[in-house]
């Protein structure tokens, strides 16, 4: 019998990692194939970026650094979307960029999109300006001189003739700036390098993975509010009350994070039965 | 020979370093057009590291193919989707929509091979991490222990069913991350912060020289 309990529990501390992998992946799909709905609660950071953004007037200065590349798509791409959303509904002249290079055509995509669902020009309500090589260099740069920085925007118009960018000289004429990011440069250079020298209300954006790093900052004031991975971009969603692919993701993320949570489980009680067995 | 190579940098190193700490302070407007040139240096430099790496990387293949060494035809389809993505992004003048918001040959590869990709492969992740908790994540200690009940708790309340199972389970992991995650990060940074301004006034005064080559006088 204690042989046979021996040999259950060797097994299941060792199980096959392809019925890990099985189970992961219909605790994914199931969800999304038959969604549940489950509410989503909203967490005081996302607020607080949904908050602002509601304080801003008509007509404010709001800029999205879209810093983000493919991989992180699923979960950033979501946010970017729904902070555009937000902001056009709003009225408010949007400027957009990247600082990856690979994000550009993810963010032309997110600009464009939006705009055409809420019949926003380019040049008169938002600017898309693209990517610059040096990372928090163009940040520092844009701080001193936005235009220099940018002399033409993505398709090539020169930024002088944007109507959108009329009074945007700086970083320093920005009211409201919201970085997006899934690594380096993101989230930290644009305090360092952005907020901090010149004085602008910043809020943040980031992968789940990278989102607990950014606490400290969240509690320093440094950034006024944190949108965290798929569940932050489903909770914008929910406070503008439009469902888009962070809402839908949110019931397969519960999914997989209860098979990871039970995995655990079963892996600790069989391995302190292991510790117990070795030890009689 | 010796004064290029070792005193220069030195100098240049110990005159950039003081000027632009000194720099932040002071918001003169010859102080500012100062950073703004820098500025305009480093992403300048940034774009001809892009021609280094590509440089670099076109090499290394090279080599790999020109010797066949084990794993070769990658280096093959790593030309060919280089190339390829190169004359589809000078043909489309570097956009992924025309003027018609249609999606250009750029824009297709990019969205349609790039996106998902890259975007696969980050995904891959989920099954690896699930079947690494599963056979690391275990309290052979007590501080394994308290970690395993910290992770789960954050799980647990980070998704919406967790929630709804567990009302008061949101607020535990709001307090983890506010509170326990953010002083400890906030100890590192520290840390970490001061270590960087004790390098960096070793660096501009001469007396960490690694970065000229490695090697001490």
């Amino acid at each position: 019998m204690n042989l046979s309990n021996h040999s259950i529990v060797t097994r299941m501390l060792a199980i096959d990692r392809r019925f890990i992998f099985m189970l992961i992946a219909l605790a994914t799909l199931i969800p999304l194939l038959n969604p549940i709905n489950l509410p989503i609660m909203i967490s005081p950071e996302v607020r607080a970026v949904y908050d602002h953004m509601e304080s801003l007037p008509e007509g404010s200065v709001f800029l999205l650094s879209m810093d983000f590349d493919p991989a992180s798509k699923p979960e950033v791409y979501p946010q970017a979307i729904a902070l555009l959303r937000h902001a056009f509904k709003k009225n408010l002249k949007v400027i957009g960029l990247t600082l990856l290079v690979t994000g550009t055509g993810m963010a032309e995509e997110a600009m464009a999109t939006v705009a055409e669902e809420l019949e926003k020009i380019n040049g008169t309500d938002y600017a898309f300006l693209g990517w610059r090589p040096g990372a928090s260099a163009v940040i520092l740069s844009m701080g001193q001189d936005l235009v220099g920085t940018f002399p033409q925007d993505h398709y090539g118009i020169p930024i002088d003739e944007l109507s959108v960018m009329h009074n945007v000289k700086t970083l320093r004429d920005v009211d409201y700036a919201v970085s997006l990011a899934a690594g380096f440069p993101g989230v930290d250079e644009w305090y360092i390098y952005g907020k901090d020298k010149y004085r602008f209300e910043l809020g943040g954006g980031s992968t789940a993975v990278m989102a607990p790093g950014l606490y400290p900052r969240l509690r320093a004031g440094q950034i006024n509010g944190l949108i965290g991975g798929l569940r932050g971009a489903a909770e914008y969603e929910k406070l503008l009350d439009q469902s888009g692919k962070a809402t839908a993701g949110m019931d397969s993320q519960s999914a997989t994070h209860f098979v990871i949570i039970v995995l655990v489980i079963i892996c600790n009680v069989f391995y302190v039965i292991s510790r117990r067995q070795k030890r009689t | 020979m010796i004064f290029l190579k070792r005193q220069l940098p030195l100098v240049v190193t110990f005159c950039m370093g003081v000027v632009f700490a000194m720099q932040y302070y002071v918001p003169h407007p010859t102080s500012e057009a100062l950073l703004k040139n820098a500025s305009n240096w480093i992403i300048i430099i940034g774009g001809f590291a892009l021609i280094l790496g590509l440089v670099s990387l076109i090499q290394l293949h090279m080599h790999r193919i020109q010797r066949n060494v084990g794993g070769w035809g990658y280096s093959a389809v790593l030309f060919a989707a280089m190339f390829a993505m190169v004359i589809a992004g000078i043909l489309a003048g570097g956009k992924n929509l025309d003027s018609e918001r249609a999606l250009t040959g750029y824009g297709w590869a990019y969205s349609y091979a790039m996106v998902p990709l890259q975007g696969t492969m980050f995904s891959l992740l989920a099954f690896f991490v699930a079947s690494a908790a599963y056979r690391a994540f275990r309290a052979r200690t007590k501080e394994a222990a308290l970690l395993l009940i910290a992770a789960l708790l954050v799980m647990w309340g980070r998704v919406p069913l967790g929630e709804y199972l567990w009302a008061f389970s949101g607020d535990i992991a709001q307090w983890i991350l506010n509170v326990i995650n953010s002083s400890v990060r906030r100890a590192i940074l520290i840390g970490v912060s001061l270590g960087v301004i004790a390098l960096s006034i070793k660096i501009i005064f001469g007396i960490e020289r690694m970065y000229l080559g490695g090697k001490k006088e």
